[in-house]
C-alpha cells in the first residue's frame, strides 16, 4: 500500500472536495505533500500529437506561467503535456502530474527523467489508482476529470477534434472552472479542437498575462531569460540572416523551401544557417527551422 | 607414359597453381579415373573431356588413365580442369609437345570448343607474378586475362585449334588487348539529377557524398523522392582510377560476372540489394567463400533502401568493412579476404507509417513507435555516417509549374565534372597514403592534410559546444568540410565549409 490522502483528510484539495460524487476517494502521491502547492493551479493539456507551435508556445508562456508561481497540472502524457511539466520543471517551477495508472508505475516508462525532476523540484506525482494497476481506457478520461477538477483554471494549447484534451476542457465547463484555449491555424488539425472552444466562449490565450491577470499575478520579475550565448559576438550577423530570420517568423520552413524562397543556392544557405544554429538564433525541429 | 600440365584454381582472390598429372598405363583395364579431392563438378570433367575429343575427331585412348590433381590434399572445385586434362591426353593421342612455361585454363564444351570461364584475369596476373610466359585461355576469357601486360595470351577457340598450334601448323598469335566497355557496367543512371525537382539539399549531400566517398542516409517520407535520388547517383560517380579498376575487375573476375568477352571494369559499380538479404549475402560466404555485395560495390556504391527494415544482424555486419574497408571470411575449407570499400547510401523512413512531419497526411504513429523504429538503425553504423540529410515530400506539380528553383537545376554531367576535380584533387594528395578518398583518412592523416583556417577552428569549437558533437563527430564534420574545401578547389579549410560540413551531422531528433 502506498501513501495516500483520503477525502476526509484536512490536507485534501479543497477544489477536489467541490466535485460531488465526481470527487475522488483518496489520492496516492509520491514526492511531498505541501498544501500550498494546490492554491493556484492551471492545468495545461494538449494533443498528443503536438506541433513544432504548439512545443513552442508551451515552453514559452507556460514557463512564463509556473515562474510567477502557478503550480502546472497535467497528465504526464507524452506531446503537450510532458512539455507543460518540463517547461515548469526547467524554470525551476512546481507542478502535478496526474496519473491514469497505478501511483507505483510510470507511465510512459521513458519519461523517467521527467518524473524524477518533478519531484526534485518540489512537484507532486498523483493518483486515484494504488499499486502498479494498469492504465485503461476508462482511466484517462476519469484522470482528467481530475486534472481539470483540482485546478483553477484549464489551459487547452492543442486538441484535435476528438481529443482527450476536450473531454479535460468538458470537465472544467461542468466544474465551472475557467477555460482558456491557444489559437491555431484553422487548417491545423491539433488546433481544430481548440479553435472551436473559442468559438464556443472560452478564453482566447494570447500572451501569458491573460492567465497570470486571472491569478492575480504578476510574472514579468520572476521570468528568468535565458543566458545570452557566447558566439553571438564573435561572428557578427549578415543580410542573408536577416532575411532568413524575416521568412522564419512568418512560418517555420525546411532547408529547400527556404533556398527557393530566398533564391539563394543550398551550400550558401546551409553555411548560414550552421551558424545561426551555432549562435542560437534559430533551431531545428521536425525537419523544419524556425526563430527560437 | 606420365604428361603434365599447369594450370591455376583461385580461392577468393588469391590463386595457386595445381599441376594435372595424367599418367595412360598400358597394362590394365581401361578406366578414367580423377584423383586429388575433386568436386562434383571435376569428376564430371570425365564425361566433358571423353566427347569433346571425340567430337573434334580424334580417338580417345582405351588405356589405364589416372588424373592426379596435385596438391592433392587441397578440395578442388570448378570446370576448368577441363582444358589441361584435354590438353596431357591430346599429346598422348597425336604426339604434340606440350609447351613449358604455359598454363591451361578452360571449360570444354562437347563439342569441343571452348566455354567462357571465371576467374580468367587472376590465372593472368599469377602468370605474371609467377614468371609463366604463356596462358591458354578460352577465347570468350581471354581479352578479361590480356588485360595484364608482359605475357602471353593465346585465346583457344576449340580443341582442334589448339591442336593445330601444338603440332605447329597453324600458329595461334597471343592476343592484343583491345579496351571494350563492359555493358553491364556502363553508366545506368536511371535519372538525371535534372530531373529531380527541389531536394536541392539532398543533392547537394550526393554530390558531397560521390566526391569524397563519403556514407550518406536519407531520411524522408514515402514518395520524398529518396530512392530517385539514390539512382540517380550513379550518374555523377566519377571513373575508376587504374588501380582500383583492376581491384574490381579482380573480384569481379572471381564472382564471375564479367561477360563473355569483357574486360576491365571502369565504371564504379553500384549494388543495391533488397532489405531481404542475407547475412552471408551481403558480405560474402559459402564453404568456398565467395564475394558478397559490399565486396561486389568495392569502390563503388551500396545503396540499401529501407535501412531500417534490414534486420539488425544483417546491418552489423556492416560495421566491420565499413569501419577497414576489407573482410576476412573464414570457413573450414578456406578463410578468404576481399576488399570491401564502398559508399553506403542508406534511405529510410522516419517512422513506421511514414508520415512523420509530412505535409498533408496524418502520422498515425505513436511516440513509442517511433523512439523504437529511431533505434532500428544501429548506432555504430550511424556514427559510421558522415552524411545525414533530410528529404523533404515536395509538390512537384506545384514546382514545375511556378518555376520556382529550376534555376539551380544542375545536369548530372555537370555535377560529375565538379566530382571528378574533386577526386584528382585527392589522388594528387593521397598518392604516397595508398588511400583513395577523404573519407577513408584517418586521424594522422587528418592531422597533415586538414589545415583549419582560424575561423573555421572557432566555429567548430563553437559547435561543439553548442550542438554537443562526439569526438567521432568532430573529426568527420572536418572530412566532410575537406571534401566541401576540395570541390570548391581550396586548399585551406575554411569557416563556410566548416558551416556547410555542419549541416550533415547527425541529430538527435
Amino acid at each position: 500500500m502506498g501513501i495516500y490522502i483520503s477525502q476526509d483528510d484536512v490536507k485534501y484539495p479543497k477544489l477536489l472536495k467541490e466535485l460531488g460524487k465526481e470527487m475522488p476517494k483518496q489520492l496516492y502521491y509520491k514526492g511531498r505533500w505541501d498544501e500550498s502547492i494546490f492554491e493556484n493551479c492551471l492545468a495545461v493539456v494538449g494533443s498528443r500529437r503536438m506541433t513544432t507551435y504548439g512545443k513552442q508556445i508551451t515552453q514559452k508562456l507556460v514557463g512564463q506561467i509556473a515562474s510567477a508561481g502557478v503550480t502546472i497540472v497535467s497528465g504526464f502524457m507524452y506531446g503537450i503535456d510532458a512539455e507543460a511539466h518540463k517547461a515548469a520543471v526547467d524554470v525551476g517551477g512546481r507542478t502535478i502530474a496526474v496519473m491514469p495508472c497505478g501511483i507505483d508505475r510510470v507511465h510512459p516508462d521513458y519519461q523517467i527523467k521527467l518524473y524524477n525532476d518533478i519531484l526534485e523540484n518540489n512537484g507532486l506525482i498523483i493518483s486515484e489508482y494504488e499499486g502498479d494497476s494498469q492504465p485503461g481506457y476508462w482511466t484517462y478520461p476519469a484522470r482528467n476529470r481530475i486534472v481539470a477538477g483540482i485546478s483553477k483554471a484549464v489551459l487547452i494549447v492543442e486538441a484535435g477534434e476528438k481529443s482527450g484534451s476536450l473531454i479535460t476542457a468538458n470537465w472544467a465547463k461542468k466544474f465551472g472552472r475557467k477555460v482558456f484555449a491557444l489559437p491555431g491555424q484553422i487548417t491545423s488539425l491539433v488546433s481544430t479542437g481548440t479553435n472551436q472552444l473559442i468559438k464556443e466562449g472560452a478564453e482566447i490565450l494570447i500572451r501569458a498575462d491573460n492567465i497570470l491577470e486571472y491569478f492575480e499575478l504578476n510574472g514579468s520579475s520572476a521570468l528568468t531569460e535565458p543566458a545570452e550565448v557566447g558566439p553571438r559576438e564573435v561572428f557578427p550577423r549578415s543580410s542573408l540572416e536577416d532575411k532568413i530570420i524575416n521568412h522564419l517568423q512568418r512560418e517555420p520552413m525546411e532547408m529547400d523551401l527556404l533556398a527557393r524562397n530566398l533564391q539563394t543556392e543550398t551550400a550558401e544557405l546551409g553555411r548560414t544557417i550552421s551558424m545561426m544554429e551555432i549562435k542560437g538564433q534559430i533551431k531545428k525541429e521536425n525537419g523544419k527551422y524556425y526563430v527560437s | 607414359m606420365f604428361l603434365k600440365v599447369q594450370s591455376a584454381t583461385n580461392l577468393g582472390l588469391e590463386t595457386m597453381g595445381v599441376d594435372v598429372e595424367v599418367n595412360i598405363a598400358s597394362r590394365g583395364l581401361p578406366v578414367f579415373e580423377i584423383v586429388g579431392l575433386p568436386a562434383k563438378s571435376v569428376d564430371e570433367s570425365k564425361e566433358r573431356v571423353r566427347t569433346a575429343i571425340l567430337n573434334s575427331g580424334l580417338e580417345f585412348p582405351q588405356k589405364r588413365i589416372i588424373v592426379n590433381l596435385a596438391p592433392a590434399d587441397i578440395p578442388k572445385e570448378g570446370s576448368f580442369y577441363d582444358l589441361p586434362i584435354a590438353v596431357s591426353l591430346l599429346a598422348f593421342v597425336t604426339n604434340c609437345r606440350i609447351p613449358e612455361n604455359s598454363l591451361f585454363f578452360g571449360e570444354l564444351s562437347l563439342d569441343g570448343t571452348l566455354r567462357h570461364t571465371k576467374g580468367a584475369l587472376l590465372l593472368a596476373l599469377f602468370a605474371k607474378e609467377n614468371n609463366i610466359g604463356n596462358v591458354f585461355v578460352p577465347e570468350d576469357s581471354a581479352n578479361e586475362a590480356a588485360i595484364v601486360k608482359g605475357i602471353n595470351v593465346f585465346s583457344v577457340k576449340s580443341l582442334s585449334s589448339l591442336l593445330l598450334h601444338l603440332l605447329n601448323k597453324e600458329k595461334m598469335e597471343p592476343l592484343e588487348y583491345k579496351k571494350t566497355d563492359s555493358d553491364i557496367f556502363k553508366a545506368k543512371a536511371e535519372f538525371d539529377m535534372a530531373e529531380v525537382l527541389g531536394q536541392e539539399q539532398a543533392k547537394r549531400a550526393i554530390e558531397i557524398a560521390a566526391a569524397g566517398g563519403h556514407n550518406i542516409l536519407m531520411i524522408g517520407s514515402p514518395g520524398s523522392g529518396k530512392t530517385m535520388l539514390a539512382r540517380a547517383l550513379p550518374g555523377i560517380l566519377p571513373p575508376l582510377q587504374d588501380q582500383e579498376s583492376l581491384e574490381v575487375t579482380k573480384i569481379y573476375s572471381a564472382a564471375g560476372k564479367i561477360p563473355p568477352g569483357g574486360s576491365i571494369i571502369t565504371v564504379c559499380p553500384y549494388r543495391a540489394p533488397h532489405h531481404t538479404i542475407s547475412r552471408i549475402g551481403l558480405i560474402g560466404g559459402g564453404s568456398k567463400p565467395k564475394p558478397g555485395e559490399v565486396s561486389l560495390a568495392h569502390r563503388g556504391v551500396l545503396f540499401l533502401d529501407e535501412f531500417a527494415e534490414y534486420p539488425r544482424a544483417t546491418m552489423e555486419v556492416l560495421r566491420q568493412p565499413m569501419e577497414d574497408g576489407k573482410l576476412t571470411i573464414s570457413r573450414t575449407m578456406a578463410s578468404v579476404d576481399y576488399p570491401a570499400r564502398f559508399i553506403l547510401a542508406a534511405s529510410a523512413n522516419p517512422c513506421p507509417c511514414g508520415y512523420l512531419q509530412h505535409p498533408k497526411k496524418q502520422c498515425s504513429c505513436s511516440e513509442r513507435e517511433i523512439r523504437r523504429y529511431k533505434k532500428r538503425i544501429s548506432g555504430p553504423i550511424l556514427d559510421r555516417i558522415d552524411l545525414h540529410v533530410d528529404v523533404p515530400v515536395v509538390d512537384a506539380g506545384e514546382l514545375s509549374e511556378t518555376g520556382q528553383g529550376l534555376q539551380f537545376l544542375e545536369s548530372s554531367a555537370k555535377i560529375r565534372q565538379r566530382v571528378i576535380k574533386a577526386r584528382n584533387i585527392q589522388q594528387e594528395r593521397f598518392k604516397n597514403d595508398n588511400i583513395f578518398t577523404n573519407a577513408e583518412m584517418r586521424n594522422e592523416q587528418i592531422k597533415k592534410y586538414c589545415q583549419l583556417a582560424k575561423t573555421a577552428k572557432q566555429i567548430l569549437t563553437a559547435a561543439t559546444n553548442s550542438f554537443n558533437l562526439s569526438a567521432r563527430a568532430y573529426f568527420k564534420t572536418i572530412k566532410t568540410a575537406r571534401t566541401i574545401a576540395d570541390l570548391a578547389e581550396a586548399v585551406d579549410i575554411a569557416q563556410e565549409h566548416v558551416a556547410e560540413a555542419l549541416q550533415y551531422r547527425f541529430k538527435e531528433n
